[in-house]
């Protein structure tokens, strides 16, 4: 088996796409490409393709991994050109490399790319419907507060979440434009971790941040490993 | 005017995707200098609009041209409708995001009776006048296609013009006429266009003629008003299945959708002589794709989608002649591509068995046939060529081919049916899942039964019959429960009172015209919704509007009176289907004019078509 890992976007025309339909995108990408994919054994066969981690609904990404293998090798250049031009709008790909074997004397298998993430950072853009200096003020607020929890409801949670422990470094402010323009670094742990739409409606709520919520574009800008962009890490 | 929707709108509703298009292989043109805009609509929500084929093959026929550019728009779900209400956002198609009501013309596919409301509530939210009558030089032409134009009188009123039959030509004459008409400074307003329309071969313009009651306030004459109206129109059909354009590029949803996969389309027609079946008669005669161009078209449709999966549809795919040859061909052409094919519907026979067998290699999902009758006496009336022991054969060897489910679809409330021919179904139903016993020694088999309520349907040898009452609907459900004994024996039925409102719309005059817009007025939309369904917003309506459902979905014709539906028809001629109807009741067989004789059904002659079918033309 040939893997190879990429570093791919999800823009602003598949932003409402959930994770499950990303994840068809990119295989149906893989057959159009045609590349000679490795395939699940079994009546329904699928494109051995693995994900980093799930994007919520409407957030958008200059860095998504994806690792995915093959039957035949090809060299990366044929590999790249062959996918770059199968993807739909809103998906580029940006970085390839194959994944070497792991040696045989570890006797280890390839690590799943999910077990490798450990920290992601976003940027996130708002309209800003009060003054600068309150922004400014809630912002610190939060970064000096020693706990600050929000309540996660789903369908299938609801339970309370302690956020500043998944928070590698202090949320940032700028201006971009008209937007105010928050900058998040959050850990992603084996025992869980935080969503930056989360803070952002925290930050609102309980340390007046004025901000128009709803209109908020969240961008994931880095997801990284050992300190390290994912696809680094091979 | 662009449409563009806020984060907080798109994140409020379910699924967004449904509106944000930007899909694989969808068509943007340039809007300025493209002359004609045509938005092609479904009036059903987006997995169901964008799982339509009649639709995906016009959007490529029209963007084929250079002159036009085609765009899509479907039903907003009623969370996004409350928003786009709210706000006054008018619908918008899903290429350019313009406004609908500035498109030079909507074309709505209409797939059956109960999807009226939506229409209206689409013309509605597009800021587009309802009724025809009231709409002005800036409004678009609202043109109706697909299997409701054999009998489009129930909205006549709403539309402007309607293509009847197959569209591929049609619709590209129809823009041809626009052209000219668009170039030479639109003469006479709408009323110019109309009038250039309604000359070509299967153009309906319904404005262009007056109907006429009687005493009794029946429906009693239709005739043109104009000289360019037509006492008769004839559908459109394609001669040469071969070289007209089919769908390679089709759009690629983002979202799964209620056909995520490739359809094929093999044949169409279907002349089995079924005589409930609407289908049966208005796509006749049996028109194939030969082989070669079939093979040539999943390979494209593979290699523009990237999907594993394609269907291969027809009315009767197993009836394609050269079924068995295809299916090994396609599996040699994808075998390292993993692609999985599937038929709609299954033959009763084993043919079919061995195919699905091979097609399905280890799943074994249910298996699906139609037997629609309980007794051999009514299936000889209704003309379906099955018996028991086609059927006792089939499961048989279903079985021993591992299968565990089967559904078997049965119509109830056909003409002539008696309490024997319900407790028949049950009969039927438990001798498959005894039959799972005899051939596997086991039991653990899943048999369920699907029991749908006949509607009678215009162009069909029963278009004379008075549909049963919904109370009796009722009690023969409630006798078919009682005769089941069988666990193994799953029962599901449809909702009666849908079908006895489809039976009064199906069969309407333009009268009905009214009833459809009080009961949009009152709130009916996606009335195919189980749970959206307003039974009594409907049965209001008729009341208010003064007007007796039972004299159009009860009531039975006699074959002398002139029914509402004759002026827009797919070429079989009354005379065939009275003499299918007699032949019903006296429990006669008519053959498939396909392999066999032609029963005289007077579509080939009126439309000088022929049957084409490879295995007919080799002999
Ligand atoms: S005219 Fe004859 S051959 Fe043609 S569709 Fe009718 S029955 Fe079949």
């Amino acid at each position: 088996m040939y893997k190879y890992r990429a570093e791919i976007t999800k823009g602003e025309e598949i932003r409402y796409i959930s994770h499950l339909d990303y994840a068809g995108v990119m295989e149906r990408a893989i057959r159009r490409a045609k590349l000679p994919a490795a395939y699940s054994e079994g009546f329904n066969p699928h494109i051995k393709i693995a994900f980093a981690s799930a994007l919520s609904l409407g957030v958008i990404s200059d860095a998504e991994y994806m690792d995915f293998e093959m039957t035949k090798p090809l060299c990366q250049p044929e590999v790249f050109d062959r996918l770059s031009k199968a993807l739909p709008p809103g998906v580029k790909l940006l970085r390839l490399k194959e994944v070497p074997e792991p040696k045989p004397c570890k006797g280890k298998k390839h690590k799943a790319l999910m077990a490798e993430v450990q920290e992601a950072e976003y940027e996130l853009y708002v309209p800003l419907t009060g003054y600068w200096q309150e922004a400014v003020q809630a912002v610190e607020a939060y970064n000096k507060a020693p706990e600050a929890m929000v309540h996660r409801v789903t369908p299938k949670t609801n339970k309370m979440i302690e956020t500043k422990q998944y928070m590698l470094k202090p949320v940032k402010l700028s201006m971009a434009g008209d937007l105010l323009k928050l900058y998040m670094d959050i850990a992603i742990t084996q025992s869980g971790s935080v969503k930056p739409g989360e803070i952002l409606k925290l930050l609102q709520a309980e340390y007046n941040l004025p901000v128009d919520e709803p209109k908020v574009l969240i961008k994931r800008i880095s997801m990284k490993g050992q300190g390290r962009a994912l696809i680094d890490l091979v | 005017m662009i449409i563009k929707l806020e984060p907080e709108i798109l994140q409020a509703v379910e699924k967004p995707a449904r509106y944000t298009g930007h899909e694989l292989n969808a068509v943007h043109k340039d809007w300025e200098s493209t002359p004609c805009h045509f938005a092609l609509a479904l009036p059903d929500v987006y997995e169901v609009g964008m799982s339509n084929l009649g639709l995906k093959i016009l959007y490529e026929v029209l963007n084929a041209r250079e002159d036009t550019a085609c765009e899509r728009v479907y039903a907003p779900w009623i969370d996004m409708e409350e928003i786009m209400r709210q706000r006054q956002i008018p619908l918008f198609s899903l290429e350019s995001f313009h406004a609908i009501k500035e498109f030079d013309f909507l074309g709505f596919s209409l797939q059956y009776e109960m999807i009226y409301s939506n229409v209206l509530n689409m013309l509605d939210l597009a800021g587009i006048p309802i009724w025809s009558r009231d709409r002005g030089e800036n409004d678009p032409f609202i043109v109706g296609g697909g299997p409701c134009v054999y009998n489009t009188e129930p909205i006549a009123d709403f539309f402007d013009f309607f293509i009847v039959g197959e569209g591929e030509e049609l619709i590209c004459e129809t823009v041809d006429v626009f052209r000219s008409w668009q170039e030479a400074g639109k003469p006479e307003g709408r009323q110019g266009l109309l009038k250039r329309l309604a000359v070509l071969d299967g153009i309906y313009v319904p404005s262009f003629y007056n109907v006429t009651y009687n005493q009794q306030g029946l429906f009693a004459d239709i005739e043109p008003a104009c000289p360019e109206a037509k006492p008769v129109i004839y559908k459109r059909l394609i001669k040469d299945m071969d070289s007209v354009r089919f769908v390679e590029k089709p759009v690629l949803p983002y979202i799964d959708i209620v056909h995520d996969r490739i359809m094929l389309e093999l044949f169409r027609g279907c002349t089995r002589g079924c005589r409930f079946c609407q289908a049966g008669t208005s796509y006749r005669p049996v028109r194939e794709r030969s082989k070669d161009r079939l093979r040539e078209l999943a390979r494209k449709l593979i290699d523009s989608t990237g999907y594993n999966e394609m269907s291969l549809t027809s009315l009767s795919s197993a009836d394609y002649s050269c079924l068995g040859e295809l299916v090994d061909d396609l599996f040699s052409d994808f075998k390292d591509e993993k692609v999985s094919f599937s038929l709609p519907s299954l033959r009763i026979d084993s043919f079919s068995i061995d195919l699905a067998h091979k097609m399905q290699q280890v799943r074994k999902s249910g298996l699906t046939f139609a037997p629609e009758a309980g007794t051999q006496r009514l299936r000889d009336v209704i003309n379906k060529g099955v018996t028991e022991e086609n059927l006792m054969a089939a499961t048989e060897a279903a079985f021993r081919q591992g299968w565990k489910q089967v559904k078997l679809y049965f119509m109830m409330g056909l003409p002539t049916e008696t309490d024997e021919d319900i407790v028949g179904i049950a009969k039927l139903a438990e001798k498959v899942a005894r039959k799972y016993k005899e051939v596997t020694g086991r039991w653990g088999v899943t048999v369920t039964i699907s029991v749908s309520c006949f509607v009678p349907k215009p162009h069909t040898p029963f278009q004379w019959y008075g549909q049963l009452p919904e109370a009796e609907f009722h009690r023969r459900q409630r006798l078919l429960k009682d005769s089941i004994t069988e666990r193994a024996v799953k029962f599901n039925y449809h909702d009666a009172r849908v079908s006895v409102l489809e039976g009064a719309i199906a069969r309407g005059d333009r009268k009905i015209a009214q009833v459809i817009y009080q009961a949009w007025k009152d709130g009916a939309k996606f009335d195919g919704w189980n749970d959206l369904f307003k039974n009594d917003v409907w049965h209001e309506a008729f009341a208010k509007c003064g007007i007796d459902l039972h004299l159009y979905n009860e009531r039975a014709r006699e074959p002398e009176e002139k029914l509402p539906w004759e002026h827009t028809t797919p070429g079989v001629s009354k005379e065939f289907l009275l003499r299918e109807y007699d032949k019903a009741i006296k429990e006669q067989l008519t053959e498939d004019c396909r392999r066999g004789k032609c029963s005289a059904c007077g579509v080939c002659p009126s439309l000088k078509a022929k049957v084409v079918d490879w295995r007919r033309e080799n002999v």
